[in-house]
C-alpha cells in the first residue's frame, strides 16, 4: 500500500465512522419531547399523580409525530414556583425544551409561562388565576381551565334561578389572589341578580379551623353559604359546616372544587345535597369523554378526575397542534392553537385566539345520597352546565 | 350571643390545642428534647383512627387502642434511636426528628395514599345543640368534657403519683434522680411514650372534625409550639392555659377581625414573649 492509497483508505474509514448518525438523521426524525410539569412531591402530590397519568395516556396514544414517537419527560414542580422555574430553565437551556404542560399552582404557572415565552415555546396549564389570560398574558401560554368569573356565573346563577327566594348569601373566602377573584366575581353577580350579600369571613390559606367563621355565618342567618376555598380549605370548611348542622339550616355551595378525588375523600354522607362547582365530571356524555373514561378504566382501573382529564387534554392539544403545524417552531404551533376547535372532555372546546383561553363548559353538581349511588364514583348529579367568560382584554 | 358562642368555640379549640401540645411540653420538660416529629405522631393517630374505624366500625375502639399503638411506636423509636441523641445539642434533635417526621409522612402516603380521608362523627355524638339561631356540635361538647377528664388524669399522674414525682424530679436534675437508684432510661422512655401517645390521642379526637391527610402533622406542629412557648416550656398548666388562650384568641378574632384570626395567634405569642420571656408558667 502506497502513501496515497493509505490516506484515501483512512479518509473513507473516517467518513464511515460519522455515517450512522448522518444516516439516522436522514431517515428518522428527532422525536418531539413534551415536558409534563407535575407536582409529584410536596403538598400537592395527590394532584400531580393524577395529572401525570393524564399526560402519559395522551403521549402513549401518539404513535407518530413528525416522523417519530413523541418522548415524555416529567418535571417535578414540588408544588414550589421557585424550584419549578429553575427546572424549566435548565430544560430549556440544556435540552432545548419547547413544549410544556401542567402546573398545579397558579403562582407556578405564571412564573413558568414567562420562562417558556422567553424561549419561544408553548405552555398550556389548568391553573386557575385569571391573570394568566388577562394582565399576565403572553403569546406562549394557554389555559384550559374556566377562570373564576365562569366558575361563579355557572354555579351561583343556576342555583339562584332554581330557588329565587334564597336571597341572603354569606361567603367564606381564602384571602389570596384566587379567593379574592372568586369573591369579586360573586359580588358582581350578586348585584346583578339582586342577591343580598349578608357577610363575608376571610381566612388564611393555612386555616384548619372554621368554627369561628361558621359561627359568623350562623349569626347572619343566610339562605345560602357560598364557600370559596378549594382543596383542603374547602374540604375542612364543608366538614365543619356539616358538624355544625348547617346543611339542614341553609344551602351550601362550593364554587370551585378539585374533582372526583376530592369527592371521594369526603364521601357521600358529607356531600349529600351540597352544591358543587366543577371543571370536569367523568359522567359528562361527550364522545371524547366517553372514550377517555373507557381508556382510563382499562389502563388505570379508576374513573378519570379533573387533574387527569385536564392534563390529558392539554397534552393532546399541544401534540395535535404540532402535528398540524408540521414543525416544532413554537410560534408556528401557537398560531395553529389560536382559534383551534376540537373535541374535548366537556364537548366541543375552542381556544380563543385573543387571550388563549379555552372556551369550555363548567358544571354545577349536587352531591348524591349514598342510597342513590350506582357505583362508588357516582357521587353527584349534574344540575347544569354552560359557558361564561368575560370578554378578552383588548391589547394594542 | 355571637361572642358567647365564639368563646365556646374557643374553649373547644383550646382543648384540642392543649391535648396536642401537652405531650410536647412534657417531653421537653423532662428530657430537654425538642421533638419535631410530634406532629407526625399526631397524624399517625389520625390515620390509625381511620383504619380502625374502617376495620371495626367503632370510633370508640380506635379511641381506646389508637393512642396505645402510637405510644408503643414512640417507645420503640425512643429505645432504638432517640435516647442516643439526648446528650447532643438541640440541632441534632431537630435533624433527627424532622427526618423521622418525613419518614412517617411518606409512609402514610404509601400506605393510605396522598388523598385525604374523612372520618364520620360517631353515631352517638352526631347532632347539634341549638340555642337561638346558633348551633354547637355535640361532638365538640364531648371533646371539651373528654379533654377535661384527660387533663385531670394527667394532672393527677404528674402531681400525685410516684411516677409524676420522678418525672418532675427528673426535669429538675436527671443525674440526681439516677444517682438515687431510679432507672432514668426507663423513665425517659415511659415519659416519651406518654407524651407522644397524647399526640396520637389528639389526632384521633380531631379526625372527625378535620379529617386526615398526610400533611396534617406539619400544620399542627406550628400551633403546638406556639402553645408551648406561650405556656412556658415544660409546664403542664402552661400547656392548658396556652391552649385555651390560643383557642380563644383565634375564635374571638374570627368575628372581630376574621382575616387576622390566624395572625393574632402569633401576635399573642409575641406579646407573651415580650412580657414574660419564659412563657406564662415557664421557668428561667
Amino acid at each position: 500500500m502506497n502513501r496515497r492509497k493509505f490516506l484515501e483508505s483512512g479518509l473513507a474509514l473516517t467518513s464511515l465512522m460519522f455515517a450512522p448518525p448522518l444516516l439516522r438523521r436522514g431517515f428518522a426524525a428527532e422525536p418531539v419531547t413534551f415536558y409534563g410539569l407535575k407536582s409529584m412531591s410536596g403538598a400537592f402530590a395527590s394532584y400531580g399523580e393524577f395529572a401525570e397519568k393524564g399526560s402519559q395516556l395522551a403521549i402513549g396514544d401518539y404513535k407518530d409525530l413528525l416522523g417519530a414517537k413523541p418522548r415524555y419527560v416529567t418535571i417535578d414542580t414540588e408544588g414550589n414556583p421557585g424550584r419549578a422555574v429553575r427546572k424549566v430553565q435548565e430544560a430549556i437551556q440544556q435540552s432545548n425544551a419547547r413544549f410544556f404542560g401542567g402546573c398545579t399552582l397558579s403562582s407556578t404557572a405564571l412564573a413558568v409561562g414567562k420562562e417558556v415565552n422567553k424561549a419561544g415555546g408553548i405552555f398550556m396549564t389548568p391553573a386557575g388565576a385569571d391573570e394568566i389570560t388577562t394582565t399576565e398574558f403572553n403569546p406562549s401560554t394557554f389555559r384550559w381551565t374556566v377562570p373564576t368569573y365562569g366558575a361563579i356565573h355557572q354555579t351561583v346563577r343556576p342555583l339562584f334561578e332554581s330557588n329565587p327566594k334564597a336571597k341572603r348569601w354569606y361567603t367564606i373566602t381564602p384571602q389570596y389572589v384566587f379567593g379574592e377573584a372568586l369573591l369579586a366575581a360573586a359580588k358582581g353577580l350578586f348585584k346583578q341578580l339582586g342577591i343580598e350579600h349578608v357577610g363575608n369571613s376571610y381566612h388564611s390559606t393555612q386555616e384548619q379551623e372554621y368554627s369561628g367563621y361558621l359561627t359568623n355565618a350562623m349569626a347572619a342567618q343566610p339562605d345560602v353559604l357560598l364557600i370559596l376555598g378549594f382543596g383542603g380549605n374547602g374540604a375542612n370548611c364543608l366538614r365543619q359546616a356539616a358538624n355544625f348542622g348547617l346543611k339542614s339550616k341553609m344551602t351550601i355551595l362550593l364554587a370551585w372544587t378539585q374533582g372526583l378525588d376530592w369527592f371521594q375523600s369526603l364521601g357521600p354522607d358529607l356531600l349529600e345535597d351540597v352544591y358543587i362547582g366543577a371543571q370536569y365530571w367523568h359522567q359528562v356524555n361527550t364522545p371524547l369523554n366517553n372514550e377517555l373514561v373507557k381508556r382510563v378504566r382499562e389502563v388505570y382501573k379508576i374513573s378519570p378526575n379533573y387533574p387527569l382529564a385536564g392534563d390529558y387534554i392539554i397534552t393532546k392539544i399541544i401534540l395535535d397542534a404540532i402535528a398540524k403545524a408540521g414543525t416544532t417552531d413554537g410560534r408556528a404551533v401557537a398560531k395553529v392553537m389560536e382559534g383551534m376547535s376540537y373535541e374535548g372532555p366537556t364537548g366541543t372546546e375552542t381556544i380563543r385566539a385573543e387571550d388563549h383561553q379555552v372556551i369550555k363548559d363548567y358544571y354545577l353538581l349536587r352531591g348524591k345520597a349514598k342510597s342513590a349511588m350506582k357505583d362508588p364514583d357516582d357521587l353527584a348529579t349534574i344540575i347544569s352546565s354552560g359557558k361564561s367568560f368575560p370578554d378578552p382584554i383588548k391589547r394594542s | 350571643m355571637l361572642y358567647i358562642f365564639q368563646i365556646l368555640n374557643g374553649l373547644g379549640l383550646g382543648m384540642i390545642y392543649f391535648l396536642i401540645s401537652v405531650g410536647l411540653t412534657i417531653i421537653f420538660g423532662l428530657l430537654n428534647f425538642v421533638n419535631f416529629a410530634h406532629g407526625a405522631f399526631f397524624m399517625v393517630g389520625g390515620y390509625l383512627c381511620y383504619s380502625l374505624v374502617a376495620l371495626t366500625g367503632s370510633f370508640w375502639i380506635s379511641l381506646l387502642i389508637g393512642p396505645l399503638i402510637v405510644a408503643f411506636l414512640a417507645w420503640v423509636s425512643e429505645k432504638t434511636l432517640f435516647h442516643r441523641i439526648y446528650h447532643l445539642p438541640h440541632t441534632f434533635h431537630i435533624l433527627v426528628t424532622v427526618g423521622i417526621a418525613l419518614i412517617l409522612q411518606e409512609s402514610a402516603i404509601i400506605i393510605w395514599g396522598p388523598i385525604g380521608k374523612n372520618i364520620a362523627v360517631p353515631q352517638e355524638l352526631q347532632g347539634v345543640v341549638t340555642l337561638w339561631s346558633f348551633a354547637y356540635p355535640v361532638y365538640r361538647l364531648f371533646l371539651i368534657a373528654f379533654t377535661i377528664v384527660i387533663g385531670m388524669i394527667l394532672w393527677f399522674l404528674l402531681e400525685r403519683t410516684r411516677f409524676g414525682a420522678l418525672v418532675r424530679a427528673g426535669s429538675e436534675s436527671a443525674e440526681m434522680v439516677s444517682l438515687l437508684g431510679v432507672n432514668i432510661h426507663r423513665l425517659f422512655a415511659q415519659t416519651f411514650a406518654l407524651g407522644v401517645g397524647l399526640a396520637g390521642l389528639a389526632g384521633i379526637l380531631s379526625a372527625p372534625i378535620r379529617g386526615v391527610h398526610p400533611f396534617m402533622g406539619v400544620e399542627v406542629l406550628g400551633i403546638a409550639f406556639v402553645v408551648v412557648v406561650i405556656g412556658g416550656m415544660g409546664s403542664f398548666i402552661g400547656a392548658l392555659m396556652g391552649g385555651l388562650m390560643v383557642g380563644l384568641v383565634q375564635s374571638v378574632m374570627s368575628t372581630v377581625w376574621p382575616e387576622g384570626a390566624s395572625l393574632m395567634i402569633y401576635g399573642a405569642m409575641a406579646a407573651v414573649i415580650l412580657l414574660r420571656p419564659y412563657g406564662l408558667f415557664g421557668r428561667a
